[in-house]
């Protein structure tokens, strides 16, 4: 600790602060342009000086100025002032003072610190810049005119993003920041540079005129889209969601957001949101009453309970708030009696709902987000959780660029995470990954790399005998990866002092089931890597909610059906009635033809949604529901952090959450009282689901609360097998797209900006053969049906293997997929 | 008189591997590695009072005792021969002549400071210099004097040359860094400085040509008499001096710290040109204060020089006769500071260009009474920049206003500049 005076208060900060993190702590605030506590030190804008009195008054950087002891700093001498008016006055020289029709206005440090030192913003004049401004793209505004170069949006998209947008080009006044060849600005659209960028230099074009800053109203929530629970807070203005908000002092992500997040908000003011409910008539759906809805929807279900509950089933989306998961079970498992509910095709929950629960004693991640810069090894299971939670990627990349975290990327193809620095990418063959796991798991056990603790967990000797058949020779060839590699990653894995395994979950990702999660676990297990700090297995569900889901017992109980049991039954006339909430199976469930075909066969369908999706379009009734941004509640993401969500906007139209909906039927239903109110099913959560025992919906405050987990480890030997390839034919893997997260953010159109349309992406060498060259359409044939995609040849992709995104309701992949790891399809131009 | 930097130069041609060793070359490498330890390199180039060659005069074993030893990990050396501040050439004179001082200096101070590899960063354009130097490099190889265990001693060393792409900025040492890394050449915030954390984040020293090529000379004849070439008791050393302007021989020349600038522009200058007389002068590279006749007596030395209110910086004289207009002198050593800006901070990157633009226009008769005010402030605040270009670059501006208000008055009453008929 280091010990100084600024301004006269004695402040007492780590050696490693600087003056400005000092005076931060002495609730001093020194004024600042280009300091962001997110980057790296810059001070290039010279706003933060400040006298140093061992420094014979000379006036030095506060935000870039290392602490020493027995400094004394003052902070706001009159020559101070004056150094920094001259700082703003330069700035205005060339800057073109557009504040009328500037965007950032109000939120603008350079237009709020000129007003604060009262600077005459024409006593220097020149002539203004003549940039051209970039609208190339629909999401960013690029007006270099109005830039200060303060350079927070290139040090944020090569710090934290690694994406590597900008940089500056020229020198002196002819200084600027600049993309690629000076063209048109083209990467991921996340919108972490035009959240940091100071002033109006970089402005959300779908904002663009919307509101005058002081006009917003602002409600901060937790994001709807993946299960990384980022916060965030909405913009609003006459009942409708406008924009997202940077709030640097936000969630563990310090207000950072992904595409998803930062634009896809659009999609609770869409036009194509559904306000009334409806009902078929005469094979139509036409605009009904809510009475006439629901009165529907009351008769048959009060008729599936009459005949036992087992004609009804559900199928729900793990974007519903905990509240309304746990209504919704209560309204099947006790007004109804049916145990037929599940959710995320019941593959997408498998890892955590059976896998972990199984093998841990609680069906949730052991590891928390904090663990991922905090560990020392990463080894990631498919380099996919980069797009799958593009916020937990920025946590991996700071790991490895600021913490040395060595990152290990075991995955089916390369990605964004395989070009971080000193990253390794072990490329296996499709499917590959429990061999390829369980093979190291026998290294470690052959190798005396076991924990002592490993001994006292039950099932070691069942674990052992069950590696026998998976030495790292035998399985080589199948994983597509040396022996050595694989002995290789095995002991650095056991050897590290602190690991950290990360699993991604999704409709995408069929593979990542139980016997993956299973033989991760073992893994961690073996070396003594669980219930450590930076250590463990961290589960990924892929919803922002999918934690929630699995919390609350959102899958079948005992005699219960699953998803596929559910539609099958559908199939089979023995399930009546299908209440779908906002689970969209047409396009996200495998066997498009086959869901088709139980959904049309199904005698009754209730489709709950916000929009009118493939699936709602076969309903008898649809309800309209509330978006995230209409609702109360709570989600529960990733590492088991349970968050408050707040109502930021009235319903859209006659739209009802999901929770006002669900406890109408369920008091209906269960001839009862309705629930107050969310807080009143909270409390009943919280008495009910052990693992939130003793959280109260008040207590959560802001940050939200990780509810702890505990139970008894122990081996659960894990199946793996080699995938059979089919002569002729490539492997087909689905996924997320980075900008996409379901298919829920196809009616964000930020997300539709960057990304319209499904693809199929494939090797160089497969796309020389096959003679096609990007945006050629593809003909992908497979067992269970054709689709036609556009092309797109990367560099990523090893021979054989094609990657397509499944958010797509158009040519959707789930055409061809039927629910295993990997399909085998033909492809032809 | 005494020439030690010059004193192997052969005229009109550089002197070979072979004269320069025949002539007491490398003795001091042999000598210091054989007979001395690092830490007696680094005290003899301490206690001979050599200070820096490249611009700021920072005493140089100084500079090299702040490189932590027992830190595992490389460490690594610079020459710094960017030199592209107008009015200096005397590296590029000394190279031209010599690159074997250099070279045997920088194994010694790599030596010194623990070095692994040594780098030598060299202006573009200095293609003799460079042509020079790698054969000087691929001879000292190949004579045993770099690679692996130098002359049996257990040290080893490499040393590369790099060429500049090309910009004022990558003579600064941290700039230079950055164009090193193949980064682009920004600066970076000191602390922490190159000797702590420097090229590829490890510990490095940067240094001059004309410094390091003084080292074999001090390690040969001892400090003390390096410190007795000066010619006042203050100095220590010889230093180049390379003069231009309006003077009758511009000439870069060796002599003795501490002579006066007079005896500097009549000596070895020869004077002043044919019917010109002298009015000011430029005493140590464009990012210095002026001179003017009341400084004629001025030892050009770095503590003297600094006390008559300039800097002795890197030796390069720029003389101008009577008739120059100062106002128009200033704006093209501005004008020359603000293209180079690198456009980091915001006093340099705007304020340079506004200052340019003042003196445009007060030079041009459009000048007001204020803008003496507002040039003062920039001479002030500009200052306190990111690194030392702005600062440097205010240098003749300060002058200017210190020793040349009544010129710059005088474009304003008049609305013209007054030199102009
Ligand atoms: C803008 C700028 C340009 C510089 N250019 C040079 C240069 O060309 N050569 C040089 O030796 N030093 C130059 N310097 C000084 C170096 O930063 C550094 O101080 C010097 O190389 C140290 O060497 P010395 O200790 O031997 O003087 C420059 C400094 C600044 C601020
Ligand atoms: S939007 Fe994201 S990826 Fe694109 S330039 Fe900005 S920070 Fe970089
Ligand atoms: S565009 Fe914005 S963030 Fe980027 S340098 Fe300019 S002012 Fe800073
Ligand atoms: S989609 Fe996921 S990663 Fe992106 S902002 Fe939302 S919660 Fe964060
Ligand atoms: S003073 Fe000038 S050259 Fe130095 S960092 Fe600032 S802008 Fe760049
Ligand atoms: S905030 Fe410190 S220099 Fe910009």
């Amino acid at each position: 600790m280091v010990n100084l005076t600024i301004d006269d208060k004695q402040v007492t900060v780590p050696k490693d602060a600087t003056i400005y993190d000092a005076a931060k702590a002495a609730g001093i605030r020194i004024p600042i342009l280009c300091h962001d506590k997110k980057l790296h030190p810059f001070g290039g804008c010279r706003m933060c000086l400040v006298e140093v009195e061992q420094m014979k008054g000379r006036q030095i950087p506060a935000c870039t100025t290392p602490v020493t002891e027995g400094m004394i700093v003052r902070t706001s001498t009159p020559d101070i002032i004056q150094a920094r008016k001259m700082v703003l006055e330069l700035l205005l020289l060339k800057h073109p003072i557009d504040c009328p029709v500037c965007d950032a206005a109000g939120d603008c440090d350079l237009q709020n610190l000129t007003y604060e030192y009262k600077v005459n913003a024409n006593r220097f004049t020149d002539e203004k810049f003549q940039h051209k401004i970039d609208y190339e793209n629909p999401l960013i505004e690029r007006d270099m005119n109005r830039c200060i170069h303060c350079g927070k949006c290139a040090r944020i998209c090569d710090e934290i993003v690694s994406y590597g947008a900008y940089s500056f080009l020229n020198r002196g006044l002819e200084a600027k920041i600049g993309t690629e060849f000076d063209g048109p600005l083209n990467c991921e659209f996340c919108g972490s540079c035009v959240s940091v960028c100071p002033v109006g230099a970089l402005l959300s074009r779908p904002f663009k005129f919307k509101a005058r800053w002081w006009a917003l109203s602002k409600t901060k929530t937790v994001c709807s889209y993946c299960g990384t629970g980022c916060q965030l807070t909405l913009g609003i203005k006459d009942g409708k969601v406008l924009t997202t908000i940077y709030d640097e002092n936000q969630g563990f992500h310090n207000g950072q957001l992904c595409t998803r997040g930062r634009w896809g908000y659009q999609f609770v003011n869409s036009d194509k949101r559904l306000t009334t409910p409806l009902i078929r008539k005469n094979g139509k759906l036409v605009q009904a009453s809510w009475e006439e809805a629901l009165s529907a929807v009351k008769e048959r279900l009060f008729s599936a309970k009459t005949a036992g509950g087992e004609s009804a089933a559900c199928l729900v989306t793990p974007r519903l708030t905990n509240e309304e998961l746990f209504v919704l079970k209560k309204l099947f498992n006790v007004a109804l009696g049916s145990q037929n509910i599940d959710h995320s095709a019941g593959y997408a929950h498998n890892a955590l709902s059976a896998g972990a629960l199984e093998s841990l004693g609680y069906a949730a991640s052991p590891s928390t987000i904090a663990d991922i810069q905090k560990t020392n090894l990463l080894l990631v299971v498919k380099s996919d959780a980069y797009e799958t939670h593009p916020v937990l990627g920025f946590e991996i990349n700071l790991g490895v660029k600021r913490k040395g975290v060595d990152l290990r990327v075991v995955s089916d193809k390369r990605g964004k995470l395989s070009r971080l620095p000193d990253a390794t990418t072990y490329v296996h063959k499709p499917g590959s990954e429990v061999l390829l796991f369980n093979a190291m798991a026998r290294v470690i056990i052959g190798e005396n790399l076991v924990d002592a603790g490993a001994s006292s967990i039950s099932g070691l000797a069942e674990l052992k005998n069950s590696l026998q058949g998976y030495a790292p020779e035998k399985v080589a060839e199948a994983c597509g990866m040396s022996a050595d590699e694989i002995i290789v990653l095995a002991r650095d894995y056991a050897k590290a002092e602190k690991a950290l395994i990360m699993l991604p979950l999704g409709l995408g990702y069929p593979g990542h089931g139980k016997d993956l999660a299973q033989a991760l676990i073992n893994l961690a297990l073996l070396t003594g890597k669980i219930g450590k700090e930076g250590c463990g297995v961290l589960i990924m569900g892929e919803k922002n909610n999918s934690q929630g889901a699995v919390d609350m017992g959102v899958y079948p109980a005992k005699g219960g059906k699953d998803a596929v049991a559910i539609l099958d039954g559908c199939a089979a006339g023995t399930v009546k009635t299908l209440y779908v909430v906002g689970e969209n199976p047409v396009v996200s469930y495998p066997n498009r033809k086959a869901v088709e075909a139980a959904l049309d066969k199904v005698e009754f369908l209730i489709v709950q949604d916000l929009f009118l999706t493939e699936t709602a379009e076969k309903a008898h009734v649809v309800l309209p529901a509330c978006s995230f941004a209409e609702k109360d509640g709570t989600f529960t993401s990733v590492g088991k952090v349970i968050q408050r969500v707040n109502r930021a906007i009235a319903p859209v139209g006659l739209s009802r959450s999901d929770f006002e909906i669900l406890n109408a039927l369920y008091a209906a239903c269960a001839n009862t009282q309705p629930y107050a109110d969310v807080a009143a099913v909270f409390a009943e959560i919280s008495e009910n689901v052990p693992a939130y025992k003793g959280i109260s919906y008040a207590g959560l405050g802001e940050n939200g609360v990780i509810w702890p987990a505990g139970g008894t480890p122990r081996f659960v030997p894990a199946e793996g097998g080699a995938v059979q390839g089919e002569s002729g034919k490539y492997a087909l893997l689905t996924g997320s797209a980075l900008n996409h997260c379901g298919t829920l953010s196809r009616f964000g159109e930020g997300p539709m900006y960057v990304c319209p349309a499904g693809y199929a992406e494939l090797s160089y060498t497969d796309a020389s053969a096959l003679k096609v060259k990007n945006d050629d359409l593809l003909t992908l044939k497979s067992a269970s049906g054709e689709v036609r995609l556009k092309a797109k040849v990367s560099a990523r992709m090893p021979q054989g293997v094609i990657f397509a995104p499944y958010h797509f309701g158009e040519e959707s992949v789930n055409t061809l997929t039927t629910g295993a790891p990997v399909t085998w399809v033909n492809v032809s131009k | 008189m005494e020439q030690v930097l010059f004193r192997h130069n052969k005229p009109g041609r550089p002197v070979t591997f072979a004269e320069y060793q025949a002539e007491g070359g490398f003795a001091a490498l042999k000598k210091g590695l054989k007979e001395l330890s690092p830490l007696e390199v680094q005290q003899a180039v301490i206690d001979s009072g050599l200070r820096g060659r490249g611009g700021a005069g920072f005493p140089t074993g100084k500079k090299w005792s702040f490189v932590p030893r027992d830190l595992p990990g490389p460490r690594y050396l610079i020459c710094n021969c960017d030199e592209m501040e107008p009015g200096t050439y005397k590296d590029r004179v000394l190279l031209e002549a010599n690159p074997y001082s250099l070279v045997e200096g920088m194994i010694l101070a790599g030596y010194a400071i623990g070095c692994e590899h040594a780098f030598i960063f060299i202006r573009r354009g200095y293609e003799t210099a460079a042509m020079n130097l790698r054969r000087a490099i691929g001879e000292a190889r190949e004579a045993g004097f770099l690679g692996r265990n130098i002359l049996g001693s257990g040290f080893s060393m490499e040393l590369d040359l790099h060429v500049s792409a090309g910009r004022y900025i990558c003579g600064e040492e941290t700039a230079l860094m950055n164009a090193l890394e193949g980064k682009r050449a920004n600066p970076r915030s000191k602390p922490p400085f190159p000797a702590v954390k420097g090229l590829w984040g490890r510990p490095t020293v940067v240094n001059n040509v004309e410094t390091l090529a003084n080292v074999p000379s001090i390690i040969t004849n001892g400090p003390a008499w390096f410190k007795g070439l000066a010619g006042i008791p203050e100095a220590a050393g010889m230093k180049l001096f390379c003069i231009s302007g309006h003077v009758r021989n511009t000439v870069c020349v060796e002599l003795p710290l501490g002579m006066t600038l007079g005896e500097i522009i009549d000596g070895p200058c020869g004077g002043m040109l044919q019917g010109k007389k002298f009015k000011a002068c430029i005493p140590g590279g464009a990012s210095t204060p002026f001179f003017t006749a009341e400084h004629w007596g001025v030892p050009m030395d770095f503590d003297a020089v600094a006390k008559a209110g300039s800097r002795l910086g890197t030796g390069g004289i720029v003389v101008f006769p009577e008739n120059t207009c100062m106002v128009a002198a200033t704006l093209n050593l501005t004008t020359f500071f603000a293209r180079e800006s690198c456009g980091w901070c915001t006093p340099c990157r705007e304020g340079l260009p506004y200052v340019r633009e003042i003196l445009t226009r007060i030079e041009a008769g459009g000048g007001e009474t204020e803008d003496v005010e507002i040039l003062r402030e920039h001479v002030k605040y500009l200052n306190y920049a990111f690194c030392a270009l702005a600062p440097g670059a205010m240098g003749p501006v300060e002058g200017l206003l210190r020793l040349f208000e009544d010129e710059i008055r005088e474009h304003v009453v008049k609305k013209r500049c007054p030199f102009k008929n």
